[in-house]
Formats: C-alpha cells, structure tokens, sequence
C-alpha cells in the first residue's frame, strides 16, 4: 500500500482527515466490499458541467466582445449560479462529509461520513449507516477515534489500528475481516506510540531505508519544539 | 509546507478581510453625515462673444462666448473625513436651436452643457496631492495647519470671475443665444466609497443644493475685432 | 484493483476544485459586467490626469447604465478610442444634444487642455457608445497589484504557477 509510506504534517487537520478519510475505501475495498461511486459522480458532473459553461462563456466573449454577446452571457452567469448553488446543496445536504458507501458481500449496504468536530482536538468521528440485505431498517453507529491512536510522530499513517477500529465497531466489517476485531479490554488505543513507530518503520522498511525513516524522526521533535515557542 | 506558509496566508486574508470591513464602515460613514449645500448667489456680470480659432494652426474660425460671473456658495458641509477632494464646476446650459433640430423641440434645458469655469478643493488631508506650485502648496497647508478637515474651504465667493474655459458649439455659432442658464455643481471625491454629486432632491441627510441656478439670459452678438482689442 | 478506480476521480475532483475557483472568479466578473452593462465593470486607474481625485493604483468601479438620466456633464467617464488599447478615465466638460448621438467633451482634471488631441485622427468629440462606464465607486491603491504585474510580467506566472501547485496539492 503505497499510501501508508506516504509522510503528512500531524499538525494539520486537514490532512489527518484526508488521508483517514482515503484509508477508508481502500481498506474495505481490500475486504471485497462494492463501493458505489453515485455521490462522486453526481457532484463531478455538476461541476465540470459548470465549468465547461464558464469556458465557453470566455471564448465566446473573448471571440466576439461583450456587447455582441451580453444576452449569453447573463444567461450563462445565472446558469452557472444555478449550477454551481445546486453543487454547494449536494455537498452540505446530500453528500454531507460521506467518504464510502458500499456494499458488503454479505448484501448490507454502508454509508460513512466523517468529520473532524472540533478544531484544536485531533478526533475523527465517523457516523455509519447501514442497511439491512433486503432493504430492512436502518442502523446508524457512530465511532469515535482519535487519530493520535494511527499516526505515528512522524506523520505516517498506519494501518492495523485503524482498520482495527473500524473492524471492532462496526459489526457488518469485523464479520469480514475477523482477524483485526480486538476483544473488548484490548481497544485500539492500546496501541503505545512505541508500537506505532514500530510498525511504521517495519511498513517504511520494506521499501526504503531505515536510515531515512530515522531522521525523518529525528527532525520532527525539534521543528515541534519551534512551534510551542511561537505558541 | 503547512505550518508557516498556512500562517501567512490566515495573517494576510484576516488583513484584507478587516481591511474591507473598515473600508466599507468608512465609506458608509459618508451616509449618516447630513448635508446642507447652498449658493447665495450665481450671477452673470459680463457677456462676450468673440471669434477665434480653436487652434493657433487651425484655419476654421469658431465663436466663443466669455462668461464672467459672481458666486456665493457654502459647501461647508460636504467637508467630512472620508472628503479627498470637492471638485466644484459651473456650466452654462442653453436648450437646442430650433434651427438644428425643428421648431418643436426647443424646450429641454440641458441639451447643452459646458463647463466655463471649475475648481479642486482638497481637503486638507489630500493637500500633498494637489499639482500646484510649491509656494501655493505651502501656503495651503498653512492655512489649514493642525486640521484634518477644513470645512471653511467650502465657502466659495467670486467676484466678476473670469471663465476658465471660453465656450464652443460644434455648429461654430453661439453669438445670441437664448435661454442661457448657469448652474453650480459639485463631485464629492471620497478616500473610499461612492462618488456623489449635487442631487436634484432630498436623500435622507442629504439636502438638496439649494439656489445654484442663475437667472436666464442671452449672449450678446458678436463683438468687432477692433472692441475685442480694445477690452483686453 | 478497485482502488485504482478511486483514484481518477480523486484527481478529477481536485482538478475540478482548481478549475471552479476560476471559473467563479471569471463568473463574478462577468455577472458583474453583466449588471453594470460594462465590458470592464472594474478599472485600474494608470495615469495621473485625474490627480488628485485618483492616483495610479486606484480601483474605481463603473456604472455603464442610464436608467434615470443621461451620461452629463461632470461625470467622470471611462472611454476607448478608436485603435488605441488603453480606456482613459477623464471628466465630461461638454456636452451637446440630446440621446446616442450627443457630442461629448471630455478633461482630465489635472491636464490643462481637453482631450481633443487625445481622440482618433479628424475625431472632436465623443458618442455615448465611446464609454464603457462612469465612475460611481473608488477603493484606493487596491488595483496597484495589477500595475506591477502587468509591469513586471513573469510575477503573473510565478502566482498563477504558485496558486495552481496549492491548491492541487493541498486538499481543503
């Protein structure tokens, strides 16, 4: 998996969402579940047709002036408003934060969406609605993680813990992927940030150089302490 | 990548942001100060009409009217703190000949307009900018020395004042010409916001320029060359 | 091997993040091209001939519409001539007739003489059509970003360059 290499800055939230949010797919397609990309590809279409509006709303202004083309070009620029407010509502009322929905290969349909409620905390809340097989009643489950729990210092993201947490509390993904359900007493916290480095640098290993990983370690606590000082 | 280079950017948008609100606060500012302009008087005290060329190698010959005039005016109040400049200009307006355009139409009053004379007034906070000599520009400011607004400057009083500009028709003929009005007006020039000018009514503070307008009257015929002379 | 289907449309989906806030800028522009009736609803003022009311750098925002009276004299109006790229901004001093065909004059403030040498070859005065806008709003010094880039014009490339790499790099 050539994302878990892959170093971000632990500092911004942003990216520990992000690169949380792309492990989901790819841990559960991985587990042979269906992604349906419906979402996606509704709010791509949406906005490159927007965006194609606006392209041909430049050249024909470009080619033919403004004056000769006003009358296009009020109606492109309400068309575009339309367009691109239908985006906005998609986003915030339809897609709202989802990052999979799939379906299982025992027939349960999933949907998560995630979020980082609070600015200064590193927590990553996920809601998962699953529904039942033959279209039964909804369940919806809401796991709450702490990305401290599978970042190491560094900013490499690791996968056990992650795909631990998600296994353990959501029933429908630990029935497929048994092995990384924890027992009860052992949450994926008990995960030490020892381990972590461990386990990243046993992932980092097989494809680069220890010695690379070492002082990419080394670097970060002193640029950690420049940011307390200007804090 | 993230850490300083995010930081500048949050500093520079939080910058612009409260920028544009102070901006805006500024600029809306201007709306909650009343104004009250008002011309005493506006008066003509001497008509030429004479010919001359528009250029020293142009070969057409055009007439031009001299308009000297009187003014009283007090636009004191258009002085705030957000006033950069007033640009105060007075135009003679005269309706259309009914030979150009038909007997009928000869009654709107503004089909021509001409600025015969105009004035910058800075405030004292623009008076580095204003292009003068640099023996006016001191005694400028020295009239307004340790005042950011200078509101006196608005009192405007003109006695038998030449024209800047000596006024044209296209058609080459404005001897006798009847009907002729001169009117003040004003362009309020802000630091930021909307440029304003003198309303034809009241807008909420904003009272309209009361007087401005002076009495009709009709150019004089053309004056002999010999006359011309002898007047300058 | 279903992954690698994710990834196109994660790059198509920052690629079209890039290109919306483009096009949306280019879209508020217009849209306000639109509602002012001007070609260049917002200008940069780059000389001196209307000192000291304006200075280079100066933003001024244009009205291109006669809804409750005709472009007169005293406005400050933004105009082309013919075969020359560069709008001047100036003030109308004269004006003759009535409607479209109305013979306008046009000084900049600061210049001593109007603006009949600035006009095309056997061209004395102006015609509505002339201007793309009078002068309504002023915001100082905002527009002298554009003075120096269009001055110094590898720093439009080093920004266009800048905000392309960020934004695709840079997930928000």
């Amino acid at each position: 998996m050539a994302s878990s290499q892959e170093k971000i800055t632990v500092y911004n939230l942003a990216d520990l969402k992000n690169t949380s949010d792309d492990a989901i797919p790819n841990y559960l397609n991985s587990l042979k579940f269906r992604p349906s990309h419906r979402l996606t590809d509704v709010r791509l279409a949406l906005g490159y047709t927007a965006f194609l509006l606006a392209g041909a709303c430049f050249l024909w202004d470009y080619k033919f002036g403004f004056d000769a083309t006003k009358w296009y070009t009020a109606a492109a620029v309400a068309l575009y408003s339309a367009i691109n407010g239908a985006l906005t509502l998609w986003i915030f009322y339809v897609e709202r934060g989802t990052v999979y929905i799939g379906t299982a290969p025992s027939g349960e349909t999933l949907r998560i969406t995630s979020e980082t409620p609070r600015k200064t905390l590193p927590e990553y809340h996920l809601t998962v609605e699953i529904e039942g097989k033959k279209g039964g009643k909804k369940e919806t489950l809401v796991v709450t993680g702490s990305f401290t729990d599978w970042f190491d210092a560094v900013g490499h993201f690791v996968a056990p813990p992650f795909q631990s947490m998600l296994a353990s509390a959501v029933p429908v993904i630990g029935k497929h992927d048994p092995k990384r359900v924890a027992p009860a007493e052992e949450a994926a916290s008990a995960y030490t940030p020892e381990m972590l480095d461990a386990l990243s640098k046993a992932s980092v290993s097989a494809v680069s150089s220890a010695a690379e990983t070492a002082s990419g370690a080394e670097s970060t606590p002193g640029k950690k302490g420049g940011k307390r000082r200007k804090a | 990548m993230y850490s300083s280079l995010v930081r500048i950017q949050n500093t520079f948008g939080f910058f612009t942001t409260v920028a544009f609100v102070i901006a805006a606060l500024i600029a809306a500012s201007d709306f909650i100060t009343p104004r009250a302009p008002s011309v005493g008087m506006l008066k003509t005290t001497n008509l030429q009409v004479v010919r001359g060329r528009p250029h020293y190698y142009s070969s057409k010959k055009e007439e031009y009217a001299i308009i000297k005039f009187s003014l009283d005016a007090d636009l004191s109040s258009l002085f705030t703190w957000n006033t950069k400049q007033v640009f105060v200009y007075v135009t003679a307006e005269w309706p259309s000949t009914s030979s150009t355009i038909g007997a009928t139409i000869a009654s709107n009053a503004t089909a021509n307009q001409a600025v015969i004379w105009d004035a910058i007034i800075t405030s004292p906070s623009a008076d580095h900018l204003s292009n003068l000599g640099p023996a006016t520009l001191k005694k400028l400011r020295k009239s307004a020395a340790g005042k950011a607004i200078d509101p006196s400057r608005g009192k405007l009083s003109l006695k038998n004042q030449r024209p800047k500009y000596q006024i044209t028709h296209p058609s080459g003929k404005i001897a006798e010409t009847a009907d002729v009005t001169l009117r003040l007006h004003y362009n309020v020039q802000p630091w930021v916001g909307v440029l304003t000018w003198n309303q034809g009514a009241d807008y909420g503070l904003w009272s309209q320029l009361s007087g401005g307008l002076s009495r009709k009257f009709t150019l004089p015929g053309l004056k002999k060359r010999e006359e011309a002379k002898k007047t300058k | 091997m279903l992954s690698s289907l994710q990834n196109p449309r994660q790059a198509a989906a920052q690629l079209m993040n890039f290109g919306l806030i483009l096009s949306t800028a280019f879209m508020m522009w217009k849209g306000l091209s639109v509602i002012t009736d001007s070609p260049s609803p917002i200008v940069v003022v780059l000389s001196g001939s209307m000192e000291p009311a304006f200075q280079r750098g100066d933003l001024l925002l244009l009205w291109n519409r006669n809804i409750f009276s005709e472009t007169s004299v005293g406005e400050i109006v933004v105009y082309n001539v013919k075969d020359k790229d560069i709008p001047i901004v100036h003030r109308v001093v004269r004006k003759f007739g009535l409607g479209p065909r109305a013979k306008l004059l046009t000084k900049g403030d600061n210049n001593n003489s109007d603006d009949t040498e600035l006009y095309a070859q056997g061209q004395d005065y102006l015609v509505r059509k002339d201007i793309i806008g009078s002068v309504v709003g002023f915001l100082p010094f905002v527009g002298y970003v554009t003075i120096m880039l269009s001055e110094h014009p590898w720093l439009k490339t080093v920004m266009l360059g800048i905000m392309g790499l960020v934004v695709v790099l840079q997930r928000e």
